[in-house]
């Protein structure tokens, strides 16, 4: 299969197929929670693109170069204390939770003050969202599926590159963006409706989320023939 | 070769921590924003209500408005005179007479006064009750959904029989039922004493169609604005001048509030110690009533 295709596929899979919040429910609080209105969904939808393609940047660099076991850079320094080959097989797969979380954190804090000041409109409009993003769970999972096409890929041909890597993150917080603005734009017209009283709130909020979810369903496969048109 | 993955782990953690904490540390020092020291004064002094009276989203938007755009210092409505002078001290200028902007409704019908209402099943706001038709025979004055009510902070407003009732001894004046109310009969007044007049319709139809769908609406017969120069004709719907307004309410004042046929122009606010005398036996709190009787004199008038 050609490059180019497979970062199509990879595109289309993280944006539609298996969309981050309908599909995994992963990042649902501010699903949920910044979804009232359409310019707010935007900008959190912004603000979680672009950490989430920043984070998975520095996820993919840590993990291809000092975690996974065969890497460079663990690989260099392990020679020293033993042999080559056994250092060859140095697995620091277990770090790679709380660096993610180390990554994005601090990420997030380093592109909070930089947009605050080069871009100070830009830090009014999502510089509220930045500090909540710090522990999004859809950006942890982001690093999380490109770690897992790092580590333990039999076939080190199919090992991740960064421009895959990066793909998974834009367009992941791309299909964000999709879900929750469609959310708020269903939640806006949500206000003017007779809603039974006991759903109100967040309740029928919930059950939008779920039915939104069995929509999406409907790209199930849709990679799969996209694959055989082109020819993979 | 597990104390190696062990000590490698530690050092990973370790440069981690020192690599990023020293971009940070680099960071912070490089992309500092100089706070204005004022906006922390300011924001100190506001009241931190956040409830957007003065027209921006919070208090701190407001107070860096005023630091940096040379906003004026008495918008806040929830701090008053006292926040007023702390602000303004901070900002070193001199505030003349602010004035309290209190909310008055400009709708005096309860449910029995207004006419061709008929049974609304849709959602019980006032927003989704006046995109349709037919809900109450007048297409301006207050539908009674309590849209305000919900919006009000500070426990303020309320809706008595189908019209929302401004209780003066709790608002603060910070105008969410003001931006709230579908049909914006609710405006904002300079209250220049405690107890304001005011007229309080908002129909601006002819005197026939408001009689068809009103028993209290102002028919705009002008008799008021013969009396008084303090009154303007808009359209069929009288309106007050609260520029020319003062506390001492004139004479001519006064008399056009006899003088109207349908006890649209009264006094709004707090009650004074006689209305409250008056009305200590009474168990129903009416803080907006109509003060002054109808005299019928159809001599003046020829609707």
């Amino acid at each position: 299969m050609s490059y180019l295709v497979d970062i199509f596929l990879i595109a289309i899979t993280a944006a539609l197929i298996n969309n981050f919040v309908l599909y995994y429910f992963v990042g649902i609080c501010p699903f949920i929670g910044v979804s009232r209105q359409v310019d707010m969904a935007v900008g959190m939808g912004a603000a979680v693109t672009f950490v989430m393609a920043i984070a998975v940047f520095l996820s993919w660099a840590i993990t291809y170069f000092v975690l996974m076991p065969g890497a460079l850079v663990t690989t260099w320094v392990g020679q020293f204390f033993v042999s080559p080959e056994r250092a060859a097989h140095i697995d620091l797969t277990i770090l790679t939770y709380i660096v993610y979380i180390f990554a994005i954190a601090s990420s997030v804090q380093l592109v909070e003050m930089y947009v605050r000041k080069f871009y100070p409109p830009l830090y009014k409009s999502f510089g509220v969202f930045l500090p909540l993003i710090t522990t999004n769970c859809a950006i942890l999972f982001a690093c999380l599926t490109v770690m897992s096409h790092i580590i333990g890929v039999e076939n080190p041909g199919q090992i991740w590159d960064l421009g895959r890597a990066l793909t998974l993150g834009v367009f992941g917080g791309l299909g964000f963006t999709i879900a929750i603005v469609i959310m708020a734009g269903i939640r806006e017209e949500l206000d003017m409706c007779d809603i039974p009283e006991p759903l109100k709130g967040a309740a029928i909020t919930l059950i939008i989320g779920g039915i939104l979810a069995m929509a999406f369903m409907g790209f199930t496969g849709v990679d799969n023939g996209i694959r055989v048109a082109l020819g993979g | 070769m597990t104390w190696v993955t062990i000590s490698l782990s530690a050092g990973t953690m370790f440069i981690m921590a020192v690599v990023l904490s020293y971009i940070l540390g680099w960071a912070s020092k490089k992309f500092y924003v100089e706070e204005d020291p004022r906006v922390v004064a300011i924001n100190a002094a506001l009241p931190g209500a956040n409830c957007g009276g003065c027209g921006y989203v919070g208090c701190g938007e407001y107070a860096e408005a005023v630091a940096l755009n040379d906003e004026a210092v008495t918008k806040c409505t929830v701090g008053g005179e006292s926040c007023a002078q702390a602000v303004a001290q901070i900002m070193g200028v001199e505030i003349g007479e602010s004035l309290p902007w209190r909310p008055v409704v400009h709708c005096s019908a309860h449910y029995d006064d207004r006419l061709k209402r008929f049974k609304y099943i849709g959602d019980m706001t006032c927003m989704a009750a006046n995109l349709v038709t037919n809900v109450q025979g007048c297409t301006y004055g207050c539908l009674g959904f309590g849209d305000c009510a919900r919006a009000c902070n500070f426990d303020a407003l309320h809706v008595v029989d189908g019209l929302a009732t401004v209780d003066y001894e709790k608002c603060v004046g910070c105008g969410a039922c003001a931006k709230v109310c579908p049909r914006n009969i609710v405006s904002l007044t300079p209250f220049k004493s405690e107890r304001m007049l005011a007229v309080t319709c908002s129909n601006k139809d002819k005197g026939k169609d408001v009689t068809a769908v009103c028993n209290v609406g102002c028919i705009g017969c002008g008799a008021c604005a013969r009396m008084s120069n303090l009154f303007k004709m808009e359209g069929n719907l009288s309106t007050i001048d609260y520029d020319a307004y003062t506390p001492e309410c004139t004479l001519d004042a006064l008399k056009a509030c006899e003088k109207c046929k349908r006890s649209q122009i009264v006094f709004v606010g707090k009650p004074t110690e006689k209305d409250l005398e008056k009305t200590k036996d009474l168990t129903a709190p009416e803080l907006v009533e109509p003060d002054f009787k109808t005299s019928v004199d159809d001599t003046e008038w020829r609707g």
